[in-house]
């Protein structure tokens, strides 16, 4: 019986063959065998959205995810959000309202939020927008500036890249 | 860095080939995980063979009954059971539900089946490996003594699954299916009296679909937890209203949900409390936690009472 795992996975766009021990979390994968860290650790054990990613589109809890749920999907990390020269629309309105302290929770957040960014024929009631935070414990913010920063983003009609006044590139090729 | 055990895994994309290795020794199902996969970490579960489900499309289908019930496959997701427009039509308390448990990153990831077929959960239990070994373990994991009931021989830890007290109300039925062939369980012949058991299905069983009866139960579902997301209950109450009277299910009491039935809808609080005896397999107070059985289910009760409210959607 297999106790390693060969799979194809899109990773960030690009396509990847990988060899992985079954027990792997989709979050060490990253991590540990691909240098991906902007996705983090916090509790490992699926309380906190610290590791959330994307996959097929939907977020996920990479720490309590197998690599192995990987083979065959798309996954995408914060370090694959900004496009172009361009954050996401998400990432540059939470640096705009100073929706950030020390960061941690962050790339989490931004996983968790993109999507209804994304999705433009999504409304998305205030009620959504706290139960979808609900995920992601921000021990710093209390919160306040990451809703002020997606309500933004999600009524302003400014969803596309770039729209957004005072749009910037990344200094640090993306990673918030 | 908590890593997880070593494992063999499968993941067949055919139901035959879940069936096969299905009760051998040392294998275990695997549906979304958020369940299972905590626990190992903790090594509460060391399993030679995780067996996925998550490359078996058939089994996270939603389809009608011929009889016009609703058969939910085990492995559809809480989101996708409470999203759907069948569900929140017909079986509004289940909808409900499923938008309590934890948050919504993980109802897109756990499954109806695996919140069925969800561990029974404890205080002196559900913690990391290093914290049960400063206690000496339990006699769930590891030790000889149960701290909720020290004098005892058995194990309290409560089933504390979301969906359980309304899919019981609603006579959910569960289709169980092995290489010998498939059959039907009531919800509610699921529970072992001791929590160290697990749900009671053979080893070389999966849990298949829920089948739910046709709608027209009048069923209210409640949770009291700490903090609106991520918490387990403290206190599950499910009400549901049949003619002048009613019954009730209230679970995270102890390893097997509470069902009470009265006469007169105006009894059934005082009958839930009297019948409720929760022990200290949460943080917080038993009896606060009695008390507030008498106070959940009354307010269920006045909610299904008011023509307004009685139908909530989650
Ligand atoms: C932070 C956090 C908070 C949570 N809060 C809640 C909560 O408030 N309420 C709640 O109810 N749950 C909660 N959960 C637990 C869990 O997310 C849900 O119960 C979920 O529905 C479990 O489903 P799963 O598919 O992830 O199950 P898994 O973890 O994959 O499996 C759970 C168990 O069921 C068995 N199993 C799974 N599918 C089948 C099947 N088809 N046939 C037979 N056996 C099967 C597995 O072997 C395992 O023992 C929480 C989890 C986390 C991490
Ligand atoms: S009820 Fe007792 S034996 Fe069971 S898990 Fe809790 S402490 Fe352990
Ligand atoms: S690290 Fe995954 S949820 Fe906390
Ligand atoms: S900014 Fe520090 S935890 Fe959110």
């Amino acid at each position: 019986m297999p106790d390693e795992i060969v799979l194809k996975t899109t990773i960030n766009g690009e396509s990847a063959r990988l060899l992985v021990p079954a027990n792997r979390s989709l979050l060490d994968m990253l991590r540990e065998d691909l240098g991906l860290t902007g996705s983090k650790h916090g509790c490992d054990v699926g309380d906190c959205g610290a590791c959330t990613v994307l996959l097929d589109g939907q977020p996920r809890l990479s720490c309590i995810t197998l690599a192995a749920e990987a083979d065959g999907r798309a996954v995408r990390t914060i370090e694959g959000m900004a496009e172009g020269g361009l954050l996401h629309p998400i990432q540059e309105a939470l640096h705009r309202h100073v929706g950030a302290q020390c960061g941690y929770c962050t790339p989490g957040i931004v996983m968790a939020l993109a999507p209804l960014v994304d999705d433009p024929d999504q409304a998305v009631d205030d009620e959504t927008l706290r139960e979808v935070l609900g995920a992601n414990i921000c021990r710093c913010t209390g919160y306040t500036r990451i809703l002020s920063a997606a309500r933004e983003v999600l009524a302003g009609g400014d969803r596309q890249r770039g729209r957004a006044a005072g749009a910037r590139e990344p200094s640090d090729g993306g990673t918030a | 860095m908590l890593p997880l055990p070593s494992f063999s895994l499968l993941a067949p994309d055919r139901l035959d080939d879940v069936l096969a290795p299905l009760g051998q020794p040392g294998v275990r199902l695997l549906a979304g995980g958020t369940d299972l996969l905590p626990s190992m970490k903790h090594r509460l579960f060391k399993p030679a063979t995780l067996l996925s489900l998550s490359r078996v499309p058939e089994l996270a289908r939603i389809e009608p009954t011929e009889d016009g019930g609703l058969r939910i496959g085990a492995m559809a997701t809480l989101l996708g059971v409470r999203q759907d427009a069948r569900v929140r039509a017909g079986w509004p308390a289940l909808a409900s539900a499923c938008a309590t448990v934890a948050t919504r990153t993980i109802q897109a990831m756990g499954t109806l089946g695996g919140n069925v077929m969800l561990d029974t959960r404890c205080l002196y239990y559900n913690q990391p490996a290093g914290w049960r070994a400063s206690i000496g373990g339990c006699l769930k994991a590891e030790g000889s003594v149960c701290h909720v009931a020290p004098r005892g021989t058995g194990c309290y830890a409560a089933q504390s699954s979301d969906t359980v007290p309304s899919l019981m109300l609603y006579e959910a039925e569960l289709e169980l299916l092995s290489r010998r062939g498939s059959r039907r369980l009531a919800l509610s012949e699921l529970f072992s009296a001791d929590g160290r058991d697990g749900p009671r299905i053979e080893r070389d069983e999966l849990l298949r679909a829920v089948i739910l009866p046709p709608p027209g139960a009048v069923v209210l579902h409640r949770k009291v937890r700490p903090r609106g997301a991520i918490d387990y209950g403290m206190l599950l109450v499910a009400v549901r209203r049949q003619g002048d009277g009613g019954s009730a299910v209230i679970s995270a009491l102890g390893p097997a949900p509470v069902s009470v039935r009265v006469e007169q809808l105006g009894d059934l609080a005082q009958a839930a409390w009297k019948a409720s005896n929760p022990l200290s397999t949460h943080s917080w107070s038993s009896t606060w936690r009695k008390h507030m059985v008498r106070i959940e289910v009354a307010r269920a009760v006045a909610e299904l009472t008011t023509p307004r409210l009685a139908i909530a959607h989650g």
